[in-house]
Parts: C-alpha cells; sequence; structure tokens
C-alpha cells in the first residue's frame, strides 16, 4: 500500500459500523512488515503531568483493539500503566532500553512537564539516593529517540496541566526538548489519532504535520466544517440551551477554530461525539485550551481573552 | 537479616506516579512511606473560572474515574443552581457514573491487579514480570491470562456506553448541572443493553470466577494487608428532584457502629506532605520541604483515618461480611461489579425513550456548597465558594488521599501504610510482589491525589464516637 493511499483510508474509513479503517489497516500493515522485513515499533511511554485521560483513551481503541496493537503494532517496553515489572525492576528496563533501541524507538509522552524549581514537582521514579524527574527523563530519552510523540493536549501544549496559574510551571513537550515532537492533542486524545499515528511512523515514518506539529490527516480540518449541525450555523438559527437541536455556537462551541475530524470520526467505536450529545465542542484540541476556551458555555467572541494564559492561539485550514 | 531500606519505585500498573519507601526488619515491614510524585494543583487551577466549568474542568483530574468528578460538580451545580432533577435524568446519570464504574473495576482487575498474580506472556509490556510467587497451575494460568484480552473489549464496551450518551470518554460531556443533556433515544438505550449483556457475561463468566480462583488460590491474602476496621462512604447513586436519595447508603463504621458522616468533622495534616502553610495565610506548594515525602496530605474524619472504595462500601450497605485484608478488597471490587452490570441494565428499562432530560436554572441561591458522592475508589468530595458565578476557592478531596494519607503530626497512619507495616516478607525477592499485590489492592489513583485542598478543623475522637 502507498502512503497515499494510506491516507485516504484514514481519511474516508473513518464512519460506519465495525469500524472498517483498522479492518483494512491491520492486514496492510501485517503485509507492509512482512514485505520490508520490519519489525514491531519499539515504544517507550513516559507518564508526566496528566490525569492519565490518554491512556485510558488509548485502552479504548477499536480495530485494532489493544491486545493486538501489542502483538501486532507496537513493543510497549516502558508504560507505567501496562508492563508487568514493578520498582527496580521495572526501572533497570527504563535504564537500560536506550542503549539497546538507541536512535531507534518511539519516545510516547503522557502529559506536560514541569520545568520550575527543576522538575521537582513531577517525579517518574525514585531510587534510594535520588529523584528522576519527568524533565530528566523526558529530555535525556527524547535525545536518543528516532520519533517523539505527545500523546494528549497536556504533552503537546501543556493543557489542563499548565492552566492558569499554572503553578508547576508546566509546558509542553516540544518546549522541553530541542527537536520536532509529533504532537497529537486532544483532551484525552482519540484513540484512532494516536494509535493512526503510530502505524503511520511504522509504515511510512513521520505523517505530515500542521503548524502546532500535528498529523494533518486527523487535525487538518475543523470541527465546524464537517458539523452536522453547520446548516444551522449558515442559517443562524442557534440553540437556546443544552439540549437543543440547533447550532451551538451561542452555547459556546469552539469549533470553527478548533482542528480535528470528530463529527464524523466520533468516540469509543465511533459511536458520538460531544455535538452530537447535545453540548458544545470545547476545543480541547488546542494550543490555548483549556484557558482559551473558557467559560465554556459562553460564545466564542465573548470568551475571556485576558485570562488565555498568553499562549499562542491556532489557526487551521479550513474555515 | 538486619534492618534495611528498600525503595519499591515505580509501582507501576495505577493510575499516576507512586513510590513506596519500605523498611524491612527481620524479615518484615517495619515502615513504608507512600509517596505520591506528582503535583498539579488543580484547585488553584479551578479559581476565577465560571462555576458552570466546574464539570469539564474538575473531570480532568483523572482519566479513570472522571466520571465521578463529573458527578459531584455536576451535585454541586444542582444545589448551587436549585435545579430540579427529572426521573429520566437520575436513571441515565446512574447508568452513565456505573458504566464507567464497570470499566474501571474490569481494568484495574485485569490490566492492574492480574499480573500480580497471574503469568504473564513473555512479551512487552509483559516482559521481565519477575512474578517469584506463581501459584497457578499452567491450564489455569493460561486461561486467566487469556481473559486479559477479553477484558479489552469488555472495559471498552463499558465505556462505549458512557460515550453512546456522554459524547466521548474519558471526559464525558452530556452529564452536566441540572441533568442530562443528550436524548435517551430507544435506539441508544437498545445499543447500550446489548452492551450491558456482553459486559454481564463477561463479569458472571470471567471475571467472578477468576477472583473467587485467585482469592482460593491465595487465600493467604484474607489474612495480609489487614486495615483497622474503619470504613467511610458519601453514599453512591442519586435518585429524587433534589439528589436527596441514595442507593447506596453512606455511613462511617467505627468501633462496629454505624454513623452517618458529619463533613465539619473532616480535618487535615500537612506534617509529613510537600506543603507550607507557616507565616502564609494559605497552604502553598514546598517540594522540598524536609521530612515530608508526598504531595498527597492526611486526611483524617473526627481524628481518624478511614479506609474508603468498594470495601468499605460493601461492609456499610451490609452486602459483604468479610475481613479488612488485600483479598477483601479485591473480592469486594469484583462483587460492586457484578451488582453495577444487574443495576444498569434495570435502569435501562426504567428510562422511558424522549427527549433530553434537563433543565438547567441560570441564578445560583447559595455562594457556597458542599457536594459528596462514592468514586470507584471511594469518598468523594468537592466544595465551593463562588462570587458572581465565578470561582473564589475549590476544594476537593479524592479517595486515594483517604487511603494514601501520609503519616499526620503524631505519627499515626494512614490505611495503606497501616495495611503494608507488619507484612512478612521470607525473602527480598519476593517484596516487590508482595506489596505490590496489597497497593494495588486499594486501586491507587494518584493523578487524582495529589492537590492542594485546605479545610480547617480538628476534632477529637473521644468528642464523636
Amino acid at each position: 500500500m502507498q502512503k497515499e493511499e494510506f491516507s485516504r483510508i484514514c481519511r474516508d474509513l473513518s464512519s460506519g459500523s465495525n469500524h472498517a479503517l483498522s479492518g483494512v489497516l491491520l492486514p496492510a500493515v501485517k503485509e507492509h512488515l512482512a514485505l520490508h522485513n520490519k519489525k514491531k515499533l519499539p515504544v517507550i511511554w513516559l507518564e508526566t503531568n496528566d490525569s492519565g485521560d490518554n491512556n485510558i483513551a488509548f485502552m479504548n481503541t477499536t480495530y485494532p483493539y489493544l491486545d493486538r496493537v501489542f502483538t501486532e503494532m507496537i513493543d510497549l517496553l516502558y508504560s507505567n500503566t501496562f508492563m508487568a515489572a514493578q520498582g527496580r525492576n521495572a526501572l533497570n528496563i527504563l535504564e537500560q532500553i536506550p542503549g539497546i533501541y538507541k536512535g531507534k524507538f518511539t519516545l510516547v509522552v503522557e502529559g506536560a512537564v514541569p520545568v520550575k524549581d527543576n522538575g521537582v514537582y513531577n517525579i517518574i521514579a525514585r531510587t534510594e539516593t535520588r529523584f528522576i524527574t519527568a524533565l530528566e527523563a523526558v529530555t535525556r530519552l527524547g535525545g536518543l529517540a528516532e520519533y517523539v510523540v505527545a500523546v494528549g493536549t497536556c504533552a503537546s501544549f501543556g493543557g489542563p496541566s499548565a492552566a492558569r496559574p499554572n503553578l508547576t510551571g508546566s509546558a509542553g513537550v516540544r518546549d522541553v526538548l530541542e527537536r520536532e515532537v509529533i504532537n497529537v492533542s486532544g483532551c484525552p486524545v482519540n484513540p484512532d489519532w494516536f494509535v493512526g499515528t503510530l502505524a503511520h511512523l511504522l509504515m511510512y515514518g513521520r505523517p505530515d504535520l500542521d503548524r502546532s506539529g500535528r498529523p494533518t490527516l486527523f487535525y487538518g480540518f475543523t470541527v465546524h466544517r464537517h458539523c452536522q449541525r453547520r446548516s444551522y450555523f449558515d442559517n443562524k438559527d442557534f440553540a437556546m440551551k443544552l439540549g437543543d437541536i440547533e447550532c451551538m455556537f451561542s452555547l459556546g462551541c469552539m469549533g470553527p477554530r478548533t482542528g480535528a475530524d470528530c463529527p464524523y470520526r466520533q468516540w469509543i467505536n465511533h459511536v458520538s461525539w460531544p455535538v452530537k450529545a447535545n453540548t458544545p465542542c470545547i476545543g480541547c484540541t488546542n494550543e490555548d485550551f483549556p484557558d482559551g476556551s473558557s467559560p465554556f458555555f459562553t460564545p466564542m467572541p465573548e470568551k475571556s481573552q485576558d485570562q488565555g494564559g498568553g499562549k499562542n492561539v491556532s489557526g487551521q485550514r479550513g474555515d | 537479616m538486619g534492618k534495611q531500606r528498600i525503595m519499591f519505585s515505580p509501582v507501576t500498573r495505577l493510575s499516576g506516579l507512586l513510590s513506596v519507601d519500605v523498611t524491612v526488619e527481620n524479615g518484615r515491614v517495619t515502615e513504608a512511606n507512600a509517596g505520591g510524585t506528582m503535583f498539579r494543583g488543580f484547585e488553584w487551577i479551578m479559581r476565577d473560572r465560571h462555576v458552570t466549568d466546574a464539570v469539564y474542568m474538575t473531570q480532568r483530574i483523572c482519566g479513570i474515574c472522571s466520571m465521578a468528578h463529573g458527578a459531584a460538580a455536576s451535585y454541586l451545580l444542582d444545589e448551587l443552581y436549585d435545579n430540579e432533577l427529572a426521573e429520566n435524568a437520575q436513571y441515565l446519570r446512574n447508568i452513565m457514573f456505573a458504566a464507567d464504574f464497570l470499566q474501571n473495576h474490569i481494568r484495574h482487575f485485569y490490566f492492574f491487579s492480574l499480573p500480580d498474580f497471574v503469568k504473564m506472556p513473555e512479551h512487552p509490556p509483559f516482559h521481565g514480570q519477575n512474578l517469584i510467587d506463581a501459584r497457578l497451575n499452567p491450564e489455569d494460568n493460561r486461561r486467566l491470562a487469556g481473559h486479559y484480552f477479553e477484558a479489552v473489549k469488555a472495559a471498552q464496551e463499558s465505556h462505549q456506553i458512557l460515550a453512546l450518551f456522554g459524547g466521548k470518554a474519558p471526559h464525558q460531556h452530556s452529564f452536566v448541572h441540572g441533568g442530562v443533556a443528550a436524548a435517551p433515544t430507544a435506539d441508544k438505550v437498545e445499543q447500550a443493553l446489548a452492551l450491558i449483556g456482553n459486559i454481564s457475561e463477561f463479569v458472571k463468566g470471567r471475571m467472578v470466577p477468576d477472583t473467587e480462583m485467585i482469592a482460593r488460590v491465595y487465600s493467604d491474602y484474607f489474612r495480609i494487608g489487614i486495615t483497622p476496621r474503619q470504613f467511610l462512604s458519601f453514599g453512591l447513586f442519586r435518585f429524587g428532584a433534589k439528589n436527596e436519595k441514595f442507593l447506596w447508603r453512606s455511613g462511617v463504621l467505627v468501633d462496629s457502629q454505624l454513623y452517618p458522616p458529619r463533613l465539619e468533622l473532616i480535618s487535615e495534616d500537612i506534617t509529613s506532605s510537600w506543603f507550607d502553610k507557616t507565616g502564609a495565610v494559605e497552604i502553598k506548594p514546598d517540594p522540598l520541604k524536609l521530612g515530608a515525602y508526598t504531595w498527597v496530605k492526611s486526611v483524617r474524619y473526627a481524628g481518624r483515618y478511614f479506609q474508603v472504595g468498594p470495601l468499605a462500601r460493601m461492609i456499610i450497605n451490609g452486602f459483604y461480611k468479610g475481613g479488612t485484608a488485600t483479598m477483601d478488597r479485591i473480592y469486594a471490587r469484583t462483587m460492586e461489579t457484578l451488582l453495577l452490570t444487574e443495576l444498569a441494565r434495570e435502569w435501562l428499562k426504567n428510562l422511558k425513550p424522549g427527549p433530553p432530560p434537563i433543565y438547567q436554572k441560570s441564578t445560583p441561591v447559595k455562594k457556597e456548597v458542599t457536594a459528596v458522592t462514592d468514586a470507584m475508589r471511594g469518598a468523594l468530595l468537592h466544595a465551593a465558594l463562588i462570587e458572581d458565578e465565578k470561582v473564589v476557592r475549590y476544594n476537593i478531596i479524592t479517595p486515594t488521599v483517604w487511603n494514601f494519607s501520609p503519616k499526620d503530626g503524631h505519627g499515626g497512619r494512614g490505611p495503606l501504610e497501616s495495611a503494608l507495616v507488619g507484612t512478612g516478607i521470607p525473602n527480598q525477592d519476593m517484596l516487590f510482589t508482595i506489596l505490590g499485590r496489597t497497593i494495588r489492592s486499594f486501586d491507587p489513583c494518584i493523578s487524582c491525589a495529589t492537590h492542594l485542598l485546605d479545610r480547617k478543623g480538628s476534632v477529637k475522637a473521644e468528642t464523636v464516637f
């Protein structure tokens, strides 16, 4: 399968029952691996300052389900959430892997990285004599990895962990490393965006990225562009309250400046998404989430500009 | 064997980051300091925000129990705005809440706890398992390890029920103040019933017998990891127009007596936590504080520590008559999972297909509200003080704070630390295996636990019980 075809499949086969995307994708990945004699993608996953929602989102992947991701796509070498090893045995793995897989592994970071006070607000492990901060681990492993993937909005841009007043000086991984970071944002990430990015890395290497460093495959168009309620917006027919069927721009919807394919991909085996549940999109994939989206139920022009945390407001392709 | 200090770090297979500093003397644990090593300061993040943002914002505290924070914040706002809840709203809310419980309990048992008892296949992420004390025969072991992979789908289907009505998961959207924004249409109810059927089959056919087998083969864990018999629950599953009825009762169980919880008796202590209050009006983080070892604070009720979680709920409600050890906690969680599959099905059948059951009032009738519920791991409290609908102060006490309380000013131990101290370690290679089982039996969530709170009050036990 050529890269263009892969991209087309990711875009086109994102809805419908029994989700066709992965049904097509997995055999293709297998075939590709057999053909090119590649191994699975070696992955080191560091959890830093976040809520752990992205590893839960990852567990929700369907077609491929989690077990097939583990057995057919990636070798998850270190993960605080999943690994059977514990204590010193787990730490030994973390210390040894980079040497063995130098330049070959993908570093996945889940969570923002606190930089204030040398990063003491997030310690990924301790020994009898010292703390290993997230800042130290991300910096060291980030320098040795083939790819660095920031999963979720905290890891990508700081997210809720860096929301004002940001006591811990939390920052996105790209602000800590002097190298390219692939941002797979979302609060949490949609598992398709993440598993799809891993599949792309495995088969074709780096995907095309937008200005925020995100795969255009998934973030290239605004929620607004593909929203099922777009016709209401165009007719200036707005919802008065939650539960109404009209456009929720009036209730704070961030769809017009949020890049994500939620309207047609949807969530958890592709059954629904916030607008379908009669609630506004809160722009959780954005660089300035959550401060730039709040108050969540206030229309975009009236949201509190002065509380936006001073971060860039991302612009997306499309209208 | 003399005195030895061993750093159990990282304690993997849980939510968040945990290290436990263990002292072993003559084959027995004599001290354990459990350290939550991440801090975000969510109560500070909540300040100055519009109070109706609380449901979506506080869900970001925790990925594995987001619905619990969403529920607590919704109950809080219901009282603040004096909302009236429709019966359909309560059924729908409880179905969504139960779906997140099912997700949590299934994932905890299979992804986090099972590798403590079952030899997993030798490929990532199970490499280096080092399970010293594996006791299942090869055939049973193979079968239970296989159920790990069946659990993948059952847990995903649990979240699918939540997303059917909530739009997504974690961090659902429709369970907000005033009710539920999504409509319980007949097609969604039918889909949810089909999903709960699958989950129920899994729980009955796999999780319950698997738990029973592990409880039988590792029956010594009914005598390991024992805690004092002091339990607390804020109650679970609300009904009534004002959220005034509970399905499962609240209670404080101490000295074999059950009391209704009185929130004014909750107090905190920061002796062992990385916080400072000297000279300051309010607590502030102090990561270099000497003698401190965790971001978790000590929280007590009437001056005593209380264990929270499924075991507390099952005992307080009279569903479980067992003890307070590691295997009791595991057993009670599975028991609760089974009850929840039955309740969710019943509630789905009681739902009347119709329009979105939501009516939000827009003017607050109060300035200060405290809302409580039980979450997956136990008692959860949200409290807000507002001014012009903006948050002045937002306090959160999560279940893991109760269970993972560090030592207070008098050296008293919280439930986890008291469960670890006294544990026999026949040989040092077994330390992680043995203690890991007990630590995970509490289903720790450190991303939840490490928050600022500032509740005043210090009440002596004698005055209450």
